[in-house]
Parts: structure tokens; sequence; C-alpha cells
């Protein structure tokens, strides 16, 4: 397959998030340390451009590069769009707090933005090596991302139990598509499908390298029982890293779900259907149970997100296109969720103080009601109360479920969606009805200011519009 | 049985015996020495599959570069083995049970009856002149070059976030720069004659030879 | 093709075996008295004050992990150099690509005084 020049306009996006992360990385050496807010403002630059060129790349047919390595379609022009955007979030609300603690420099910039290309890379992966090396890429960044702070003990500890049990679940991923290289013979997603189709699904090969597969997915999504490393390393790391960690790799692992499951083994689909039905529901029930009696609000938002992996397993569980775009509904909107969630949280952190604990934000609504106007959005959001975007997500996925006939599958998430409502009203309530602990002012700069608002209310108007985002996700399957 | 089978079977069981000399050895030196078995046994059988370059290369890059990294690290790390060995006895129970479970699974699966000789027909022997590190290079530089840029950003990714892991300016260090010292001309940026009075001694100071001002470093560097 | 790697296992045979000889003979033929005194640790005829194995600097590792992005680097110049001629220029270009991105890599290391020994 010889290289055609076409081939770069399709990988445009990447090709512009590669040199803006080389061209700062270069820049920043040059510059002294009065003048660093250039590569904040490089990057920026690099991002928006990035995401008119996923706009300029975009369309409705599908074109494949590089021999089938790569693929563009409309999911992945949607969830492109969507990763960059919520970089464009985390840059915007990490900058006063990196700032305050020294970590405001030129490596921080560039090893997100290498992250944001793993999810790239990720999101268009069309054959396994490709899926595999855009992994590789977002995990490595993210192991630095979580030491950044090189002082910080509890960092480094996570860091580590984080690249431990990351490296264990890539290797079971690559051994299981080694097995499934060695059943089917073929590394390209269409090429694995269609070998399935001809040579049926009762080969235990196969299923035995699905299984491998799937706690590879598991793992990065952080589903229960593989969600052990998800408390320690929110706890351990940076606010702003962990607000990164928890919005654009989990749309990445729905991308890598996706494409894995629906676009390479769509033949088991009985076998890989049965698996997440038990990961869904132990990550409900586990995330939801355990965050109740977290007093560390990143620990307790860490066990959030493992109960909101579970709400994303069960669209696609269902197997129908209608329950695939439920699911990629909900990846989205609750990016959208954990980086307002974290946001605030940065936010309300300053010099020598962090915003870690639940009591923490008592009394945030005499000291800042706007922001604590925007973080009781959020909640609500996360808990499914109407009109926010979270209820549409829960609703649509439940429906999806409810429509294979799955129904007490529906009753056991709507049960545990209002034990998990418990968490989260309470941090409203905190926010209105306790004595604040701290009386400083919060010092947030504008530009954070307006990127919570329109996260805020993006929440809203999505959850009371939401007929555009669903039929972009429809459109992609 | 052929020659080559009974090969196989060698190195394949040096590499297992290896393997499992790493994960009980006390001295964690010895692991990692014995880990470079491992990786000489796995090059060995790769060859034997005529898969030359991957062998070479990993007995150049594991064994040549990365074995001498976790030398580095296992060095690095003070690691009281005494007290990781109670708790791997505390847990040895339960990790023989899963352990168990695991190979029983996996025996099941990718035991012979679907990873047999009868599934999988013997490759057959590459021809005269086939040459492993050509495909290797047609194979990735046409039909993976998307993959194989990928692998130079990752790198990338390695050097930037090992520096800034790694990487700490000692305040107050004293090192040499070769090309400050060869730009030294000759005169005064080289020498620096520093006129000094004479002080007077008081007389509570013993003589010279122990007093602050016969500090033998002073006199070193005047007459420099 | 594999014929041509039967010396190479002869000699690792016979180097096993010259490895192996001096061991087996010096524990057969060897006087071993063992006793407490000879089998205690010392250092230059004090007792031993510390453990053998001291911590490394971290600068070591530093070095030992650029060396190996190299080296990474290197192996994959073998197959490109082998087949160069039958890719042509997009070999040429792929490769520039490649070292390209691994040159922004060592600006950054040497801009960063990485290589540098304090």
């Amino acid at each position: 397959m010889p290289f055609e020049a076409a081939y770069l306009y399709t990988i445009l996006p990447e090709l512009v998030i590669l040199i803006t992360a080389s061209v700062v990385l270069v820049v920043d050496l040059y510059l002294r340390d009065d003048q660093k807010g250039l590569n904040h403002s490089l990057t920026l630059v690099g991002l928006v451009l990035a995401l008119a060129s996923v706009g300029l790349v975009g369309g409705d047919q599908t074109a494949t590069a590089f021999g089938g390595a790569f693929v563009r379609d409309p999911m992945s022009d949607l969830l492109k769009g969507v990763v960059i955007v919520l970089t464009l979030f985390t840059f915007v609300y990490s900058s006063n707090y990196m700032r305050d603690r020294d970590m405001w420099v030129g490596e921080y910039h560039v090893l997100v933005l290498f992250s944001l290309l793993g999810v790239m890379i990720m999101i268009s992966a069309n054959d396994f090596l490709s899926m595999y090396l855009g992994l590789e890429l977002l995990a490595l960044c993210l192991y630095a991302l979580v030491a950044f702070d090189r002082d910080s003990k509890a960092g480094s500890e996570a860091a580590m139990k984080y690249f431990v049990l990351g490296s264990i679940g890539t290797g079971m991923l690559l051994y299981g598509i080694s097995m499934l290289y060695g059943a089917t013979g073929g590394i390209g997603f269409g090429d694995v499908a269609a070998a399935v189709a001809a040579t049926g699904t009762d080969d235990k090969v196969l299923v035995f390298g699905l299984v491998f597969v799937l706690i590879g997915i598991a793992f990065k999504f952080g589903a229960v029982p593989f969600h052990m490393w998800m408390p320690d390393v929110y706890q351990g790391a940076p606010a702003p890293v962990v607000l990164f960690l928890s919005s654009a790799p989990k749309v990445a692992a729905f991308a890598m779900a996706a494409r894995i499951l629906l676009d390479a083994l769509p033949g088991l689909l009985a076998d890989w259907g049965d698996i997440l039905i038990i990961l869904s529901v132990l990550s409900m029930a586990v995330g939801n149970v355990v965050a109740i009696a977290q007093t560390n609000i990143k620990r307790m938002l860490a066990y959030s997100t493992v109960s909101h992996v579970g709400f994303i397993f069960f669209g696609l569980l269902a197997g129908t296109e209608q329950g695939y775009a439920a699911a990629m509904f909900y990846a989205v909107v609750y990016g959208l969720m954990a980086v307002g969630a974290f946001g605030v949280l940065v936010m309300i952190s300053h010099k020598g103080f962090e915003a870690e604990n639940l009591d923490d934000l008592k009394g945030l609504g005499d000291r800042d009601p706007w922001l604590a106007a925007m973080m009781t959005l959020v909640m609500f959001s996360m808990a499914g109360v109407p009109p926010m975007v979270g209820f549409m997500a829960k609703l649509l996925v439940l429906e999806a479920v409810v429509n294979v006939g799955l129904i007490w599958l529906a009753i056991v998430a709507v049960v545990f969606s209002i034990i998990g409502a418990f968490y989260y009203l309470r941090v409203v309530k905190m926010i209105y009805f306790d004595k604040p602990e701290v009386m400083d002012p919060v010092t947030a700069s504008g530009s954070a200011r307006i990127a919570v608002s329109v996260n805020g209310l993006a929440i809203l108007f999505l959850g009371m519009f939401p007929a555009g985002l669903l039929a972009l996700c429809e459109a992609a399957f | 049985m052929g020659f080559e089978k009974f090969l196989f079977y060698v190195f394949a069981a040096i590499a297992v015996f290896a393997a499992g000399m790493v994960v009980t050895r006390r001295n964690p030196v010895h692991a990692v020495l014995y880990l470079v078995l491992a990786f000489v046994s796995s090059a060995a059988l790769w060859l034997l599959i005529e898969a030359e370059f991957l062998g070479i290369v990993l007995v150049l890059v594991y064994v040549g570069a990365v074995m001498v990294l976790f030398l580095f690290v296992v060095m690095m790390l003070d690691i009281e083995v005494a007290a990781l060995r109670a708790q791997f006895i505390r847990h040895l129970p339960l990790g023989l049970v899963i352990a168990a479970v695991m190979i029983i699974n996996m025996v099941l699966v990718v035991g012979p009856w679907n990873f047999g000789l009868d599934s999988f027909a013997k490759p057959v022997p590459q021809p005269e002149g086939y040459s492993n590190t050509t495909v290797l290079g047609l194979d990735l530089f046409r039909t993976y070059l998307y993959q194989f840029e990928i692998a130079a950003v990752v790198l990338l990714v390695a050097i930037v976030a090992a520096i800034r892991l790694t990487l700490r300016r000692r305040a107050n260090t004293k090192h040499q720069e070769p090309s400050e010292q060869v730009r030294v001309r000759k005169g005064p940026e080289r020498i620096r004659l520093v006129a000094m009075r004479a002080e007077a001694v008081p007389a509570s100071v013993p003589r010279i030879g122990s007093g602050p001002g016969a500090d033998p470093n002073d006199a070193k560097e005047q007459g420099e | 093709m594999l014929e041509d790697y039967l010396h190479i296992l002869i000699f690792l045979v016979v180097a096993f075996l010259i490895g192996l000889a001096p061991r087996v003979m010096g524990s057969l033929l060897g006087p071993r008295r063992p006793g407490l005194e000879k089998d205690s640790p010392y250092e230059c005829g004090f007792e031993a004050f510390e453990n053998a194995r001291m911590k490394f600097d971290v600068r070591y590792y530093l070095v030992a992990i650029l060396f190996i992005i190299f080296d990474l680097e290197i192996a994959f110049l073998f197959p490109w150099a082998v087949v160069l001629e039958e890719l042509g220029l997009g070999g040429l270009i792929a490769m520039v690509v490649f070292l390209g991105i691994l040159v922004v890599g060592f600006i950054y290391e040497w801009r960063k005084g990485a290589l540098e020994w304090e």
C-alpha cells in the first residue's frame, strides 16, 4: 500500500496537534520564566486550529488512510471534536492552579497535548496495532502527568500504582490481541470481523482472546473489578491532571470499546454482552455504594466515575444502534460533567490550599454564588435530575436496555442511581446549607469563570435540547 | 522429532526455568540476570522460526540496554527483601489458588485441543536467500507506516517524561565547562594578581601554621 | 537457512561447557573447610559496616533511559537501510519524519541539560 498525499489531509487534526506539541516543546526551551504564558497561547491556538480542521476534514462519508490503519467517520469527527473541547477546558481551568504551584511549564502542555494525540489516534484506529499504540501514547503521558508534581509523595505513589496496574492492563490487552490474531490471522478490525463471520463463533481461542481484550478495555474504563487504581490515582494526582484524566481518556475508552467490540467483534455479541452485564452491574453497585463513604471529594468522584462507566456499558451491551448511540451520548456528556466538577475544584483551590475534602465545599454558596450554582448544575446532572443532561443520558441508555428486554437490568440501574443521588445531593446541601470552614474569597481567573459558565450552561442547555447532539450520535452508527 | 524440535524444547525449557527463577530469587540482581537468560532463550526461539531480525533485536535492545536499566533500578531501590517476602508468604495461599484457576483455564483453552499440531501446520521453511530483515523492512515502511510514525511519537514522549520526572538542577554544584576553558587567553584572563597588604598578626594568635590566616587553600589560590 | 546458525549453537554449547567446567572441577577437586570466620563478610579486614548495595543516583537512570530510546531508534534503522532501494523516496521521507520527531526530543534534552553531568 503506497503512501498517498491525500492521507495527510485525512489525518490533518492529528498533524495539527503533533506540530503544536512539538512547537511548544521547542519554543518553551527558549523562553524566559516571565514569558511562559506564550506556551498557553500557542497551545490554545493549536487546539482551536485542530478543532477547525476536524470540521474541515469531517463529513458523512467514511475515509480510510494508510491501508486501513486509520479511519475517519462521523463517530471519529464527533468524538475528536469533543475531546479537543474538553482539552481546551482543561487548559483554561488549570492555568492559575499550575502557575501557583510552579508547574506551569512547557512539559505540562506538551504531555497533555500528546495525551490528546493518543486519544485521537485511538478514536480513529482501525486496527489493533494503531489502537494499541494510541493507548500506549496516552498511558505513557498520563503516568508522567500523575507524577507531575515531583515533590509530592502522594503523586509519585499514585503514578507508581497507576503504572504497574496500567501495564498489567495493557499486557492483558496485548495478550488478548495476540490470541485474536492467532484465531483470525488479521489485525485490521474489518479483517477480524470478516474472519469471525466466516469461521463461526464457537472457536474457544477467539472467546479467550475476547476476554483478555475486554479486561484491557474494562481496565482503561475503570470498571469493577478493574477499578482499584482509580481512587488512589484521583486522590494523589494534581487536580488539573485528574480533571483531564477523568474526561478525554474516558471518551477514548468508549471509542476503544466501540471500535473493538462493534467493528471487530460484532459476531461475538452474545459473549461480550454477558460479560458487560456483569461488569456494569458490579460497577454501579460498588461505585455508588462506596462513594457514599468517602470524605475526599476526589475519591468520591472516582467512585462516581466507576458508576457512570456502568451506564456506558449498558448502552453497548444492548447491542442495538439505539444503544450504541445512547452509550456515545453518555460518554460525551460524562466528559463534560467530569470537566465541570473538577474544574470547580481546581478553581476553589489556591496557593497553599487544595480543595480536596467535601468539607472544603461547605458554604461555597456564600463565598462565590455563581461558582456554587455551576457546581450544583454539575452535581444535579451527575445525579440524573431533570432537566440536566445527565438525566437525558441515563434515560436514553435505560430506554435502549428496556427495548431489548433487559428490564431487570434497568431496574437495578435505577435503584443504584437513587442510592447514588444521595452523595451528589449531599454536596449540594454542603454548598448551600453548611457554614463555611474557610472564608477566603475564591481567586479564579476571568477566563476560567467564563469557561465554567459555558460548561455549566452547556449541561443545562443540552439537557433541555438534546436533539442535536443525539442526532450526531445516531449518525455515527 | 527432528533436531529443530529438540532445540525448541531445550530453549523453551530454559526460558520457562529462567522465568520461574526470576520471580523466586531472593536477590533482585540474580532475578535480573535470570531475566537476561530468559530473553536470550526467547531470542533463540525466534531464530528457530526464522525471525532472525527480531531475535537479534531482542538481544541487542533488551539484553543490551533494557537490562542495564533494570540493574540500575534494582540498585537504586534499597529493597527490604525480608519485608517483601513476609508479604509474599502471607498472600501466597490466595495467590496460589488464583494462579491454579488461571492455569487450568489457560491450559483448557490454549492447550493441545485448540493449539495442537493438528490445528496449526508446521511452517514451511523459507526458501534460500530469504531475509527476515528485508521482509520486515518492507512491511514496516509500507504497510505499517502510520504505526511506525506513532512509535516515534511514543519515543518522544518517553524522552520528555523521563527528563521531566528525574532531571533536577542542583544549585551549588561545581562543574567544568570545557568550552569556556578553551576560550581563556593568555594574560589577565588566566591569572589575576591581587595586591594584599601584609596583615599585622595580633600577639594573642599563635604563629603561622595554625592560625586562620594560614589556611593552605588561601595560599594556593594566591599562587595560581 | 537455519543451518547457518549451527556454528553459533555449537559455540554456545562450548561456551557453556567451558563456563561450567572450572566450577565443577573446583567443587570436585578443591578442599573445602568452611568455618565461621571464613564465611563471615568483611571489608578490608574490618567488620562490614553497611550494605554492599548502595543507592545509585537517579541520574544514572536518566542516562540509561535516554540511551534505550536512541538504541530503539537505531533498531528501526537496520531494516530501513536494507530495503531503502526498494522503498525509494517514500522510504526516505518516512525515516526523515521519524528522525525529525526524535530530533525534537533531542533538542529538548540538549537544551534542558539532561546530557550534562553536573
